[in-house]
């Protein structure tokens, strides 16, 4: 993989996530993207059980492992802001046995699933983001596969996302703010992941809990 | 993709458009990750230690009974994370590094609490969840609240044999805390261990590693030792 690019695409106006999802994938297939099976993006939420003593600055903190089918036998495991720690799958193994320090909160697992296509050197990924049983948002992920260094690509990788999402393609993400000349790993994508999905999660929670 | 997982991800669909009052084919689902990963592994083990003028003599023997493959060398740096609660014994971690082969995967490590069992069980058992990570996993450990224990240096010899491994090392202290260019050995002997990893309930692997460290009698006497009673 190359540099990637993680961005949420809006619901279009009287239209379902569903509806902006085809069009969107059906922008893609017109230009000649081919449809590359579907792909799979998993966040689960933990929370520190109790704050050890002498120790108050942990309470609250979060922490996020996240699944990828792009990597099927890995885990990734960070903090917002914090370190990003790639593991195999057994790192899940340890989760339940930290279950008396890090509760995970079920209730806030969220994914994106949906089909990925290829065009040319780009890979790109239309997911619709779900929280249980309800659809939230619309994510758009577009690596382009061939480059690991941002300033090499980005201004490419913006004129093509401007060629299917038009209006809504992105500004330059965080993570890439200190990463210019540097290499881009896999693990810069996931903090991309966790930021936009952390995002779609809280704009879904206020409105629900006004209702209520 | 199994029917369960066919049928979970058709299910999974059909609520997402329930809540959209709109109606779309399950999006068919190719690679799924593999997340869980292996639950309850067990790790045999069996310990003993010789001198270091002893050191040759029980090498020439394990490379005679052992697998046939290269020699090999080790020298890891291992640091032991506890990670306390309110109440309760800490959580322990270890983690390690190979200073030999730097750019090897940092290894990350659970021990249960060892249990010693009756008569007729041969080598001490205990939990155990191995871990590959990336190289920022002392920083991850800190961030998640864990705190450095102790640290140590350990350098030696590992052989196979099936699924058994062997390893003969010595074990060196720090002389400057997180610095291993300076390292004083601990002993002037060596740690044995012969350890499997497998599932829960395979409690036949005890009686092979038994059999395997009657052969290394009298170079090396390798038994199941109660940490407990140690310390």
């Amino acid at each position: 993989m190359g540099v990637t690019c993680v961005c949420q695409m809006p619901v279009a106006e009287g239209k379902s996530v569903q509806q902006t999802v085809e069009i969107l994938t059906r922008k893609l297939e017109l230009l000649g993207a081919e449809k590359q099976g579907t792909f799979y993006v998993d966040c689960e939420t933990y929370h520190t059980a109790a704050s050890p003593m002498g120790n108050q600055g942990q309470q609250g903190k979060l922490m996020y492992v996240m699944h990828s089918s792009e990597a099927p036998l890995s885990c990734y495991a960070l903090f917002e802001n914090g370190p990003c720690l790639i593991a195999d799958a057994n790192f899940d193994v340890l989760m339940v046995k930290l279950k008396g320090f890090f509760q995970n909160s079920k209730a806030n697992k969220i994914e994106s699933r949906g089909t990925r296509y290829q065009y040319c050197d780009f890979l790109i990924k239309i997911g619709t983001v779900a929280m249980g049983p309800s659809a939230r948002g619309i994510s758009v992920e577009v690596d382009y596969c061939p480059c690991v260094i941002v300033n090499d690509c980005w201004n490419l990788m913006v004129e093509f996302m401007q060629s299917f999402m038009g209006s809504h393609a992105p500004g330059l993400p965080s993570v890439f703010s200190n990463k210019h000349e540097s290499v881009y790993s896999p693990a810069d994508t996931m903090v991309q992941y966790m930021e936009l999905l952390n995002k779609i999660r809280k704009q879904q929670q206020g409105p629900v809990s006004g209702i209520r | 993709m199994t029917d369960t997982d066919a049928l979970r991800n058709a299910k999974r669909s059909t609520r997402i458009d329930a809540w959209c009052g709109y109606t779309m084919e399950a999006p068919p689902v190719s690679a799924m990750p593999v997340s869980g990963g292996t639950i309850n592994m067990m790790e045999y083990l069996l310990q003993g230690s010789v001198l270091d003028q002893s050191l040759e003599s029980l090498l020439h023997r394990l490379r005679g009974l052992c697998d046939n493959m290269e020699p090999g060398t080790f020298q890891d740096h291992e640091m032991v994370f506890l990670l306390k609660g309110q109440q309760g014994s800490p959580f322990v971690l270890r983690a390690r590094r190979s200073m030999d082969k730097p750019t090897m995967p940092w290894h990350l490590r659970y021990l249960g609490q060892p249990e010693m069992g009756d008569k007729s069980r041969h080598a001490l058992v205990r939990n155990c969840v191995d871990i590959a990570t990336s190289d920022n996993l002392m920083e991850f450990l800190l961030e998640m609240g864990f705190r450095l224990d102790h640290e140590f240096v350990a350098q030696g010899h590992i052989f196979r044999r099936g699924s058994m491994k062997i390893v003969v090392y010595k074990i060196f202290r720090l002389l400057v805390p997180g610095s291993t260019d300076s390292i004083e050995a601990l002993s002037l002997s060596y740690l044995v261990e012969v350890s499997v990893v497998a599932p829960a309930g395979q409690d036949v692997i005890s009686e092979e590693m038994r059999n395997f460290a009657e052969q290394l009698k009298p170079l090396v006497h390798l038994e199941k030792i109660d940490p407990k009673r140690v310390m």
